[in-house]
């Protein structure tokens, strides 16, 4: 039978290097978010945690959009709320030959954000109010939205290291976890690079991505555990040996598996709503991550010297 | 009849029913794909917690109030401790929805304070002053006219803070209009004394518009006990110069005077009219609010979230478009690896997508963007396990056993691996559905039973589908199990 032959034994220094790599780089990332960006959080939180109004809407052109100044529409917000603070904070996108227009604004009124439009509708010509999207977050509600995902990612996280410890002995529960931590880690890192790079947001589906990422990154280890304790049963070679063995028979396995679970995903990231693109991102990278940590780390962690 | 058999027969009646269940219950969509709004709403309370009475009671007056809108297929539902969800599908304007939701309602009658005349008179003179300034502001500011009128602006409201002994904190004109007004309705509302007569003694409201002139009265129906006490109020006033004040969530919005004729019994029939200049879409809304009864505790709306008709359906066909290209996607990626064994797998995945859409059915689940986007990505989740077993059956294979035993040991032996990483994600899910916020919770349901029927179809559809095809000669070399490129061994 065709193997891989993955040389774990000789690449134990290698594998553990990058992966320190990976996580300080991670680190790094959040403590600059943390401390040195303009938002001073570790990650740069979206709407969903921090209230705000978001809104989408179409414009209806005869034939090509026309530009539309930023000042103008500035202008239009300073009439309609008095919030003296609210124009500093805006971001303005014209997409698609300036057709689609979305604007973030701080918190709104129900009545606010209606004035807004009809306003809108006065300075840069008819919308079509059937594609628009708007969202609305008090910023009481957006606190109470970041509380609850911290909660549910550390419960489901206790709940699963529960599962792990019964399911395992100490060692192998303790790497599976460690497995786990390190992709986490890894995939909030690189999100808060992007908040300081692109300023991309996070929203309360990340921590869903999270969660999900958790739940898979466990699996994938658990299976490979699950071979690596069989063939010790039986084992014929040395200890070191038997591991990479097992790895190697598993590797088909799992790299099948990430790319099933990647095809639908980059399905998503192409033709699916735009709301769940960073969503599918982060599932990406976090399957990515998930595999190789279940490959080449975890079992790592199982050599002995 | 064998237990093969059985199974088989089994899983096309499965099938069918799916498909029985799916034509005659269609899916039940969310807004996001549908369209319409959802607002959040968010019960106040100044000290302790909100009781289960006091959600009970919001929920019951918000619910009479939309009802009482006319909104058709309007849903509310608590959320948590202290907050309620109402849907408005389709095209309904938020914005009125929110106006009438969001007011308290609470209505009293209030007699005059003796010998308070001439304030009153005073207050209610700067109150229409403040009224045709708030007014013209808004026509200014509307039309863009300019700054030039503004200048004479700020002087006329100098000239009311100054008669009103009054000054506001507000720095732009807007805020000074509306801090002023709520002085002077205060103010005014001071000068009357309560009476026992509220909102609670009221069975019934209406509108009409006036005879005289175009505007809307609103008319107002009470109780016998209601009708009793408002004839003994009328009575206690009849041919003095104190008024009768009719007072909505602390603002008075009408002070009228009772005739003498009335000083011997008051004025009965259980019935009254404000009229106080409203417009029709106004009367409306007040005779909404008064029908539903004042809120026990104020509410807030916290979030809103409106999406529209075409953008709904926009995001049906994308999410349609990513399901189904994937889904073909990985069935051919398992076609190319597995041969016969993915095939099987293509069609067990067909038959989990039935399954999955006609639970959502059953059930029901309402089915939103990140639920389309759990059940996608339960569709990798799902050849998991296939992989896992045809994994096994192969290196069987390899080994040199012989076909029929191998695919029996294959799913002996992935059994525990599949049954392990399942139990992974449905925690995770679990925790989701129980901590989650709507959205996220329509997420963790569409994954949490694609998860429990991917065990079920992996376990049991791939095998049975399996055994079926065995049970053809053509179908048993063992080749067709093995990638291409070790048919020469």
């Amino acid at each position: 039978m065709k193997l891989f032959n993955l040389e774990l034994i000789k690449n134990k220094g290698v594998i553990i290097g990058l992966s320190t790599f990976l996580m300080i780089f991670s680190l790094i990332g959040i403590l600059y978010s943390t401390f040195y960006s303009s938002y001073k959080k570790p990650i740069n939180l979206g709407m969903d945690f921090v209230g705000g109004n978001e809104l989408r809407i179409e414009r209806i052109c005869q034939e090509e959009c026309s530009d539309v100044s930023p000042d103008s529409i500035l202008e239009n917000l300073r009439v309609v709320s008095k919030n003296k603070n609210l124009t500093n904070n805006v971001k303005l996108q014209l997409q698609n030959n300036n057709k689609l227009l979305s604007i973030r604004t701080p918190f709104l009124s129900i009545d606010e954000s209606n004035n807004l439009i009809s306003n809108f509708e006065e300075t840069i010509g008819p919308l079509n109010y059937d594609s628009k999207n708007s969202r609305l977050i008090g910023p009481k509600l957006g606190k109470r939205l970041l509380i609850n995902c911290v909660t549910s990612l550390l419960v489901s996280l206790a709940a699963i290291s529960l599962y792990i410890t019964i399911r395992f002995d100490k060692k192998y529960a303790l790497f599976a976890l460690l497995a786990l931590f390190h992709d986490l880690l890894i995939v909030f890192g690189i999100f808060s690079w992007l908040g300081i790079i692109f300023s991309v947001e996070v929203n309360s589906l990340f921590a869903v991505s999270l969660l999900t990422i958790a739940g898979y990154s466990v699996n994938d280890t658990v299976v490979i555990f699950d071979r690596i304790r069989e063939n010790l049963r039986i084992r014929k070679e040395g200890y070191n040996e038997t591991i990479e063995l097992s790895v190697n028979e598993s590797f088909r396995r799992t790299t099948f598996t990430s790319i099933t679970t990647l095809i639908p995903l980059i399905t998503l990231i192409f033709f699916g709503s735009y709301s769940l693109f960073w969503f599918s991102i982060s599932l990406s990278i976090g399957i990515i991550i998930g595999s190789y940590s279940s490959i080449f780390l975890a079992p790592s962690l199982l050599l002995k010297d | 009849m064998n237990r093969r058999q059985g199974w088989l027969f089994f899983l096309i009646f499965l099938l069918t029913f799916s498909i029985y269940l799916l034509l005659n219950y269609p899916l039940q969509l969310g807004l996001d794909l549908k369209g319409g709004s959802q607002l959040t709403l968010q019960l106040i309370k100044e000290e302790g917690r909100v009781t289960k009475d006091e959600l009970e009671a919001v929920n019951s007056v918000i619910d009479r109030r939309v009802n009482n809108l006319g909104v058709s297929e309007s849903n509310l539902q608590t959320l948590g401790s202290d907050q309620l969800i109402l849907e408005l599908p389709g095209e309904q304007n938020p914005l009125v929805a929110s106006r009438i939701l969001g007011k308290t309602a609470l209505l009293e009658f209030r007699i005059q304070k003796e010998g308070t005349s001439t304030d009153l008179q005073k207050l209610q003179f700067q109150r229409m002053n403040i009224k045709d300034l708030i007014e013209e502001y808004t026509n200014i500011k509307n039309n863009n006219k300019g700054e030039v009128l503004l200048n004479t602006f700020e002087d006329s409201i100098y000239d009311i803070e100054q008669k009103l002994n009054y000054s506001s904190n507000s720095d732009d004109l807007y805020g000074k209009l509306i801090e002023i007004k709520k002085f002077v309705d205060n103010e005014i509302t001071n000068l009357f004394i309560k009476t026992d007569l509220s909102g609670k003694d009221l069975v019934n409201a209406g509108r009409r518009q006036e005879q005289t002139n175009s505007n809307w009265e609103v008319l107002l129906t009470f109780s016998n006990a209601g009708g009793e006490k408002f004839a003994e109020i009328t009575k206690s006033i009849a041919g003095t110069n104190q008024l009768l004040a009719i007072i909505l969530d602390g603002e008075s919005i009408s002070e009228a005077s009772v005739g003498a004729q009335f000083a011997n019994t008051g004025i009965t029939g259980g019935s009254a009219t404000i009229s106080g200049n409203f417009s029709a879409e106004n009367a409306r809304e007040l005779e909404v609010q008064l029908k539903g009864g004042s809120l026990p505790l104020p509410i807030e709306i916290v979030e809103s979230n409106t999406i529209g008709a075409l953008l709904g359906s926009n995001n049906i066909f994308k999410s349609l478009y990513a399901a189904v290209s994937g889904l073909i996607f990985v069935g051919l990626f398992m076609i190319i690896n597995y041969r016969i064994l993915g095939l099987v797998s293509v069609l067990s995945l067909i038959l989990y997508g039935f399954f999955n859409l006609a639970l959502y059915s059953l059930i029901p689940v309402t089915l939103t963007l990140p639920g389309i986007s759990g059940l996608i990505l339960s569709i990798g989740m799902a050849v998991d396990a296939n992989i896992l077993i045809f994994e096994r059956i192969r290196e069987e294979l390899y080994d040199g056993n012989t076909l029929i035993r191998s695919i029996d040991s294959g799913f002996q032996r992935a059994n525990s691996s599949i049954v392990d990483g399942h139990i992974t994600t449905l925690v995770s899910c679990f925790v989701l559905f129980l901590l989650g916020t709507n959205f996220v919770k329509g997420f963790a349901a569409t994954l949490g039973i694609g998860v429990v029927i991917s065990l079920f179809t992996s376990l049991n559809c791939s095998k049975t589908i399996l055994r079926f095809f065995t049970t053809y000669q053509s179908l048993r070399q063992k080749n067709l199990y093995l990638p291409r490129e070790n048919l020469s061994n």
